[in-house]
This record gives structure tokens, sequence and C-alpha cells, in this order.
């Protein structure tokens, strides 16, 4: 059996008295869209600093491919190409799409000097075959003049240009339209067949529901509920992430 | 072909799209084939940055002065090689090169107020050094000081997270004692070692300009390739834009942060050699150097550069550095009374601040 990309286990977070996850383990496959699901406060956005390498967990180990990594610190995340788009702070505003694109992985000379031409053609081309964005009309565009959707798909985009294998989207398509939505989610069933794994971390069941393979659902800062999609339906997922476990017992009871 | 670009590690994703929503395809970005439309079609990617908009000010009021000094040359002596190499070849120099200073720090996200006690310290360790040890251990140790006093600031800012408008505010009282500590209370002042290699470099006239005019030169083309084609400059525009997007992407913002301090100092340092050398002396705890630290952060703000971070440009900062001190001479040469020109001049910076707020509202 081939091993998780990511295998977490036993992970707890404490911010002083305050427990915000409690043993949690879990693991994301190869090429698996993994929905991390949970009302506010359910501990997701602390499960996708600790994955990103962002903020340390209090306990708990990590498992890469089998291999067992010490720490989980921007440069190993870096390094292993976890790669998070957060909700509206993945862009930098004042940029223009190219300089965004390559921002912290600028191709330059050896002088460290950026070879523009070269950024702009290849940012033209990969908002052409990468990921389709509408109304786009240049790479030499401003962030600040793209929709909230367009620029959610140039963070995207560009995650996958440079071969990222773990991408975590924090809340994408809450500021989104219905038709980047779509978009969206769309592209994110044909990020498996690039082999890139991806946890989307949502409000949204319904979205979730569409794409993901797997949903992980947390209350408390604890995993209730691991199931592939297969083996759940929306009405069992809503309960677990409104009533939390014991809405998932009575579900499962018949009595919800 | 796509596996020969740089940056490439591998094949693009080419599965056809398949929601409804996703298929329409983006026209490919043809420019205009007309001069005016390609000019605009290029126009409209520069919006927002403030050099353009901020250079056509600054050619209108010129030619106005050349105009005015034309028809009475005595009357408004713009053109009088005086003016032009005694004035603006020395003033405007300074100022741009502050300017720069103040508006690569502005772009990272950052204020330092103890610019003024900086260049006071700065000078006063050129002068002394340079009277003791000569020319060259002289610049180093004024621009080492430079980089120095801001580095310590930096320092402060970026590990305690104070504010950087407060924390330099009081550090600005402390380099400021530290001037008089180091040279007592009475003006340091360059003698002997004045002559020569020192004023030819910094401050000697080659009739219609002077050494300053040169060294902006030397500084702003290098500030423009730092800043707009390097790629430690474009981190600086990344931290100070969106500073969670680029430790997203592992771009370390207290690194980037601090080489703006450092950069900052180091330009604060030269600056302050080329004021010791035009003036001759410095006064530990004067106030001529303190007028410094607002006009440099005017020079940038009125050149376009965000109060917020993130946007400005090198051509703009020196324009508004050139913008404001072209400002000053004319009400000078129109002898106007003194508070006129400190009154012009803020009201200068008000508009060029509005003007600053509305392109950013055009840009998003």
């Amino acid at each position: 059996m081939s091993e998780a990309l990511l295998r977490i286990e036993g992970v707890s977070k404490k911010y002083g008295p305050n427990t915000v996850l409690n043993d949690v383990s879990f693991e994301i496959g190869k090429g698996e869209v993994v929905g991390l699901l949970g009302d506010n406060g359910a501990g997701k956005s602390t499960l996708v600093k600790i994955m990103s390498g962002v903020v340390d967990s209090t306990v708990g180990d990590f498992f890469w491919d089998g291999q067992k990594i010490d720490k989980m610190n921007r440069n190993v995340t870096e390094r292993l190409g976890v790669e998070t788009i957060f909700q509206d702070s993945a862009l930098v505003p004042q940029m223009t799409i190219t300089r965004n694109i390559f921002m912290g992985r600028e191709v330059t000379n050896r002088f460290g000097f950026m070879k523009m031409k070269e950024m702009d053609a290849v940012a033209a081309d990969v908002l052409d075959s990468v990921v389709t964005i509408e109304g786009i009309k240049s790479p030499k565009q401003l962030v600040s003049s793209l929709s909230g959707g367009q620029a959610q798909a140039v963070a995207i985009a560009r995650a996958v240009h440079f071969k990222r294998s773990l991408l975590i989207l924090d809340e994408p398509t809450s500021a989104l339209a219905v038709r980047a939505t779509e978009a969206l989610l769309g592209y994110l069933t044909q990020l498996k067949g690039e082999g890139v794994s991806s946890v989307l971390v949502t409000h949204n069941l319904h979205h979730a529901f569409q794409v993901c393979d797997r949903h992980i659902v947390m209350n408390h800062g604890k995993k209730i509920m691991d199931a592939r999609r297969e083996d759940t339906s929306v009405e069992e997922l809503t309960a677990a992430v409104v009533e939390g476990a014991v809405g998932l017992a009575r579900f499962r009871q018949g009595t919800f | 072909m796509s596996d020969k670009i740089p940056g490439r590690r591998g094949p693009i994703l080419e599965v056809p799209l398949p929601t409804e929503a996703i298929s329409v395809r983006r026209k490919p970005a043809g420019e205009p084939a007309s001069f005016f439309g390609r000019m605009n079609y290029n126009l409209q990617f520069i919006r927002g940055r403030g050099a353009l908009e901020i250079s056509i000010v600054l050619v209108v009021l010129l030619a106005g002065y050349v105009i005015a000094s034309l028809i009475s040359p005595t009357g408004f002596a713009f053109l009088n090689p005086n003016n032009l190499s005694g004035v603006i070849s020395q003033s405007v120099p300074v100022l741009a090169i502050l300017g720069l200073a103040a508006g690569i720090l502005m772009i990272a996200g950052e204020f330092d107020l103890s610019l003024g006690a900086n260049i006071t310290l700065s000078a006063i360790v050129f002068i002394k050094t340079s009277e003791a040890a000569g020319l060259w251990l002289g610049i180093a140790a004024g621009i080492g000081t430079g980089v120095a006093v801001a580095l310590v600031n930096g320092i402060i800012v970026v590990y305690t997270k104070i504010p950087s408008f407060i924390a330099t505010l009081g550090m600005s009282f402390f380099w400021m004692g530290a001037g008089i500590f180091i040279n007592g209370t009475s003006p340091a002042a360059l003698t002997t070692s004045r002559e020569g290699t020192m004023e030819y470099l910094f401050a000697h006239n080659f009739g219609s300009f002077r050494s300053q005019l040169v060294w902006l030169l030397i500084i702003g083309v290098l500030a423009w390739f730092f800043m707009h084609r390097h790629k430690l400059g474009n981190h600086i525009f990344a931290v100070g834009g969106n500073p969670a997007a680029a430790e997203a992407i592992s771009i370390k913002s207290k690194q980037v942060k601090l080489m703006s301090f450092a950069i900052f100092g180091g330009l604060v340092g030269f600056a302050a050699i080329l004021i010791a050398v035009r003036t001759s002396s410095i006064q530990p705890g004067g106030t001529a150097t303190e007028d410094f630290t607002l006009f440099a952060i005017a020079a940038a703000v009125v050149g376009g550069t965000s109060l917020t971070g993130g946007r400005g440009s090198v051509i703009g900062i020196i324009v508004g550095a050139a913008l404001i001190e072209l400002i000053r001479n004319g009400l000078l040469l129109a002898k106007a009374p003194g508070f006129y020109i400190t009154l012009f001049v803020g009201v200068t910076i008000v508009i060029a601040a509005i003007f600053n707020k509305l392109m950013e509202g055009k840009a998003r």
C-alpha cells in the first residue's frame, strides 16, 4: 500500500489554558481532495496553520510520504511543496500579476536581476493554459484591478505552475460569485489528475461534497468524522457540522 | 516548448475544462496597432503608480519657470547659472536621496522619524573621522553610522512590533543626544580636510551643475534597478503590500524590513556627507537637519509613495523631491516672505496625499 502524502498523528494545540486542537489524527492521500469542515471555532484554521508550518503544534507527529518530519516549520513546508491559499491575502494587490506569480521565485540572472520579458511571457502562458481566467487582459495588470475570483484563480495557477504537492485552500469560495465558484471547484477536481493533493477548508458543505473525495469534520478541536464521499451524505455532514458528535450519533440512529 | 520555459518544473495542465462556466476562454492579449492605442494600452498598466502624473506637474511648473525667467531674467532669475548650480543642483539631489531613503522604507511599510537625527550623527562622525584619519575612512564611518543607527531602529521596530512611527520618534531624541555626547554642544567643522578630493567629490561647481547632481544620477539609476528590477526590491514591494501573502510564499518579512532599514541608513549616511561637505559644519542637536525628516517623507508622498506601503517608484520620488525644491526655489526667487515657503510646501504635500488616495481608489 502506498504511503499517504501527509499523515498527522495525535496533534494537539494549546493557547495558554485553552485547548484548540485535541488529539487530531488523519491522512491526506496522494492526489486526494480532502474537505476540512466544521463550524467557527472548530479548530480548522489552527489546523491549517499547523499544516502550513506557520504555527507549532503543542504535541503531535507528522509523516510526509512515510518519512517522519521532526518539526513542521515554514522552511520544511516550503521544501515539501505545501502551499496555503488564504481567503483574501494570497496576492499583493499593488503588484502586477506577473510579479505575484513569481513572487519569491523570481526568474533572475546570476546577479539577482529579474528577467521581466521572460517572466511576462511565462505568466501569460500560465494565465492561458494552467487555469482559464475570464477577463484578464494582460499579466502586466495590477492584481488590485482583478475580481476576487480572478485573484483566487491566479493564486491557484501559481501553485500549480510551481508544482506544489499539497494545496491548502482556506475558505476559497466565501468571497466568490457563483460562476467563479463553479470554475474553482471544477479546477480542484483536475488537480487530482496532476497528482496534486488538496485540502479544501470551507463552511459550505455543498461545495465540499461536490468535489471532495473524503470529508473530515471538526468540532470543538476534535475530529468527529472522517468518511469517504461514498460512505456519507450531505445530510450526515450537516448533522455533524451543526450539532457535533451528538448530532452525528443521532443522525446515525435516525433521530436527527 | 513549455518545458524549456525557465521556472516551469513540468508540463502544464492541459485537461479541457469541464464546466460551462469556465469554458469561455480569455481573448489573447493583442496590443492595439495605432500609436495612441498602444500608448493608452500601456498606460492602463502603469496608472495608479503616481510617477507619470507627478512628472507632468513638474514639467508644467518647469516650463512656467523657464518662460518667466526668459521674460524677466533679473526679476525671476531661475536660469541664472548661480541659481541652477548653487541652489537647484545642491538642494534637489540631497532631498531626492533622502526621499529615496524614506520612500524605500515606506514601500516596505515602515517609517523612520529619526532621519534628521541620523543625518546629524552621521555627519558628525564623518567630519571627526575625516579630520582625524582622512577622507576615505571618513566616508566609510559616515555611511556606516547611518546604517548602524537605522539598523538599531529597525531591530527595535521589527522584533518588538512597536509601530515604527513611535519607536523611531523616541529613538530620534536618543540619536540627537548621542550627537551631542560624542561632539559636545559646539559645531563640528571641516577645516583643512575639505580642500581637494573631498570638495571635488561632493560639492564641486562645474559651472551649471555640481557634484551632488552626478551622485543623484548614479544613486537614482542604482535605486531604480534595485527596486524595480532586482528580486530583493520585488520582495520589499511584496512585504510592504501584503506581508501575509509574502510570508505565505516564504519571503522572510523581518529580514526584508531590516534590509530596507539598512538601505535607508546607507542613503541617509551618504546624504549626511553631502550636507556636511556643503555646509562645512554641523550643529549637534540643531534644527537645520531635523527639517529633513518631514521633507524627505513629503518628497516620497508627493512622488506617489503610499503611506501604507507596497506602492511607490524611484522616478516618482526623485520627481517629488525636485517639485518641492522647485516650489521652494520659485518662491525664493519671487521674493516671497519666508513663511510662504513652508505654507506652500505644506499645501503641496496635502494635495499630493489626496491625489495619491484618489489614485489608490482608481487602481482598485
